[in-house]
């Protein structure tokens, strides 16, 4: 594009009213996206809460949310056929210091509040292991049992820092 | 030793960065040019120290000196040579120093490239840059030091006899490498892909590059010298940024589709969030400093641009390598957080009031004021106004929502991807909208009837296509309106190439191939933005195609058998065990794809047994019209379930990343000035 058609406006009044339309223009960008986030966020919000908090009040029953938990190897079951994943998740603290240290005494906790939970038409998630991190959209049904829509695992980066391996203070006598 | 050398030298790196930020600004301040000239120096210095660091722990990790806790954590003695050099990005302290060299590696070349064209803004650019490195510095020496190694403490009680530190306590004695070889813990499975290989360095890249530019922003606002030079000086800083980062979202986007096995490369986690955000400011960025340029509008836009870019890279890194957003991808919880929030808050609030303290004195004023509703200008500041709103509502949904209501509430509030989708698809199609609109348009001043003849023919094409499409059987609503829209801006691209190079055969009588050559070669950044534009246009394509009219089936198949799946078949014919040179034992099914009762490709979907997780490694076969992608859910001699996948034209996602990039680098390739009376031709200034 050339400039040669730029013209300055040779009016103020036509200043004006073209002062008018950016002003106009801005203010209907403006409500347009906040009518977006209001409304999107409305729709879309949900607690995300701990396994505990989730047991403990009546008033989550039937309501999406997102809930965490420490994932018990043992009680992983995946029925290929269906594409049902069915599993335990132990209450995690929703303040911790370590990850990797929470989900361990989370299942390691006889006290910690536990969460059947099941998900429909899904693949197995190759993270989904023992004393993995849980985290879940969906809703407690009246029978107890978590229904997840969406299944999310901590990658194993997070635990990549490694602590003191107790393999290493073996010291063997020639040394 | 490779452990003391990187340790002195990392040392060494940030002594230089602290004198280089006080020789620099003291130099600045009492017009000192040799304590300037030694502020640079310095910051120069710093990249040779930080390769010889770098380089350290490269020759540990290929060398297998597992008494390095983090050689010890990310490699074992079955990790392959190419992922034992990738391991430096494997985690939060190899990574943090390639952070800091490839920073330390811009300084350099922005001081070699701008110190004679910018001299003036240099020594507080040089201080901003060194600022930022020595703070990263700082946290690699402090808080993640990539150096320390594994001790034992023969006389101190047994929880604690195995430390690790970067110093050797007073009586230590190093563990025998049989066990040291024995208890490393090797890379995590899923980064052993090409796309990790490239991702994160060139992530970094981006985020790297968008220092520059903030750091010539800032120096202009703290020298004062607020004239076009700074621009001049970051203006392709800021389009390699933008290309790096780029680079680094597409590959993200193809390893999570490749790896992670759920068919899809983007799922509105908050840590792949924050990789885009930076980049939504910085395309903003690269079109209103156009404005600036041609017109001297928008400085003070420019600036908070800028500013903003360069804030959005430091929270980004923040919410990545903290670990205290809940992510997917993030990095172990570390102590880096708070150090990195508060240097982020600093940084932030110092732009910005440095900003409004040059802005209150009346020195960003703009030449000139907008005239025209319809004008380029006018366009391209809605097509800025899209972008911020795109950047204000995924960093509501992924921050903003979860921090306030924590705050508020007491209970963290999130949105998932659904909502996601619906906060960016109409801003989206604003986007595709105003990319058509605004090459028809004039600097200064366009009328509606001169826009609506440019509109002629690609909105005739874009009406033509639809119409195609509707009658190809496409009837969602939603997907038809986002072909409409993309297309449009795609015609537009090729209209304006057309457009150009047919001027040129008129006016000088040249071939098509000549006169879009030349075309290119003249104006660079506009017809590498062209491609960029037709680039964006395929992915938008892509993504519709993929995402909307996506099929995934599972299903367990005994051998011999086969479902069909829309006009595809997958046929069962073998399960095999086999053992991978690194010693992995691998799962696979062997399979056959048909379509229209042809047979079409074998695939070998399998998974993988790592000692760390099971991986599931897709089988697929591509062509531009579809994928067909098929996943091992599990499986033995007799019977195995598949999980089958279709994506409609997914790979135009990655075929338009390419151009995109092609664009780009047409744009930000240096022009070769013309030799004048007494000078040489050379390259333009970065």
């Amino acid at each position: 594009m050339t400039n040669d058609n730029w013209q300055k406006p040779k009016h103020p009044k036509k200043k004006r009213s073209e002062r008018l339309k950016f002003v106009c223009a801005g203010l209907l960008i403006l409500a347009a996206v906040l009518y977006l986030l209001i409304s999107g966020t409305l729709q879309g919000a949900r607690y995300f809460i701990t396994v505990r908090e989730l047991l403990d009040d009546g008033s989550y029953v039937g309501r999406t949310v997102r809930i965490s938990g420490a994932v018990d190897g043992e009680s992983i079951d995946y029925d290929s056929e269906q594409a049902i994943i069915r599993f335990e998740i132990a209450n995690i603290p929703s303040e911790y210091d370590d990850l990797a240290t929470a989900l361990h005494e989370a299942l390691l906790d006889p006290a910690a509040p536990r969460l059947s939970v099941i998900v429909e038409d899904a693949a197995i998630p190759d993270l989904l292991q023992h004393e993995a991190q849980a985290i879940l959209t969906g809703a407690l049904r009246t029978d107890g049992v978590f229904a997840g829509t969406e299944l999310l695992l901590k990658c194993p980066s997070r635990f990549e820092e490694s602590t003191a391996p107790e393999g290493l203070s073996r010291i063997p006598e020639h040394q | 030793m490779l452990a003391e050398i990187g340790l002195a030298a990392l040392t060494l790196a940030f002594g230089l960065a602290l004198y280089a930020i006080v020789a620099s600004v003291v130099g600045a301040r009492k017009a000192w040019s040799g304590l300037i000239l030694s502020g640079r120096n310095a910051a120069l210095l710093t990249f040779p120290a930080l390769l010889l660091a770098t380089g350290s722990l490269v020759g540990a990790l290929m060398t297998e000196q597992y008494q390095l806790t983090y050689v010890y954590s990310v490699t074992d003695p079955q990790t392959p040579a190419i992922y034992r050099f990738t391991a430096l990005w494997g985690s939060q302290k190899g990574s943090l120093l390639l952070w800091s060299l490839l920073m330390s590696c811009f300084t350099s070349a922005a001081i070699a490239l701008n110190w004679r064209g910018e001299r003036r803004l240099m020594p507080y650019a040089i201080a901003t840059m060194m600022a930022t490195l020595a703070f990263f510095l700082g946290l690699s020496l402090i808080v993640e030091n990539p150096f320390e190694r594994w001790w034992i403490l023969p006389d101190a009680p047994a929880a604690e006899q195995v430390v690790s530190t970067a110093l050797i306590p007073p009586g230590a004695i190093a563990p025998t490498e049989a066990n040291l070889r024995a208890g490393a813990e090797g890379l995590n499975p899923l980064l052993r892909h090409f796309g990790m290989v490239i991702h994160p360095p060139m992530l970094y890249l981006g985020f790297v590059g968008f220092t520059i530019p903030f750091a010539f922003a800032l120096s202009a606002l703290a020298s004062g010298d607020l004239s076009t030079g700074w621009i001049k000086a970051t203006r392709r800083w800021s389009l390699i940024a933008w290309i790096c980062l780029s680079i680094g979202l597409i590959l993200g986007g193809r390893w999570a589709y490749d790896v992670l096995g759920w068919g899809g490369y983007w799922g509105w986690d908050p840590v792949e969030n924050a990789a885009f955000l930076p980049w939504l400011v910085g395309t903003a960025f690269i079109h209103s400093v156009m404005i600036q340029e041609k017109r001297g509008m928008l400085k003070l836009w420019n600036m908070l641009l800028v500013i903003a870019a360069f804030s959005a890279v430091m929270f980004g890194t923040f919410a990545t390598r903290s670990g205290v957003i809940e992510s997917v991808h993030s990095f172990a919880r570390s102590e880096v957080g708070f150090p990195m929030l508060a240097f982020w808050a600093a940084m932030t609030l110092v732009a910005l009031a440095t900003l409004l303290w040059r802005w209150r004195r009346g020195e960003l004023r703009d030449e000139r004021q907008f005239a025209n509703l319809l004008s380029r200008e006018s366009l391209f500041v809605l097509n800025n106004v899209i972008f911020i709103a795109l950047f204000l509502a995924i960093f509501w949904g992924s921050f903003g929502l979860p921090i306030t209501s924590e705050l508020l509430l007491g209970k963290e509030v999130t949105i998932g991807a659904e909502t996601f989708q619906f906060y960016v698809v109409p801003l989206f199609i604003a986007m595709y909208v105003l990319m058509g609109l605004a090459p028809l348009s004039a600097w200064g001043a366009t009328s509606l009837r001169r826009l609506g003849t440019a509109l002629k023919l690609p909105l005739a094409l874009t009406v033509l296509s639809i119409v195609a499409i509707v009658i190809s059987g496409t009837g969602i609503a939603v997907a038809v309106l986002g072909y409409g829209v993309a297309l449009f801006a795609g015609y537009v691209a090729l209209f304006e190439i057309y457009r150009g190079a047919a001027a040129r055969r008129r006016s000088l009588g040249e071939s098509w191939l000549r006169a879009a050559r030349a075309l290119f070669r003249r104006n660079q950044r506009r017809y590498g933005g062209y491609i960029v534009h037709l680039g964006v246009t395929v992915i938008g394509i892509g993504v519709i195609a993929s995402t909307v009219f996506q099929t995934e089936v599972q299903h367990t198949l005994v051998r011999g058998e086969a479902i069909s799946v829309r006009d595809y078949a997958l046929r069962f014919d073998d399960f095999l065990r086999a053992q991978a040179v690194d010693g992995r034992m691998m799962n696979i099914a062997a399979v056959t794809v048909f379509r229209d009762g042809g047979e079409i490709a074998r695939l070998r979907p399998r998974i993988d047994d790592y000692p760390q997780m099971p991986m599931k490694i897709a089988g697929a076969h591509s062509t531009l019209e579809n994928d067909f992608y098929v996943l091992l859910m599990s499986g033995d001699r007799e019977r195995a379930t598949f999980r089958i996948y279709i994506n409609p034209l997914v790979n135009l996602v990655w075929w338009g990343g390419i151009l995109l990039l092609i664009g780009t680098a047409i744009a930000a390739y240096p022009k070769v000035v013309a030799a004048g009376p007494g000078r040489k031709p050379e390259l333009e200034d970065l």
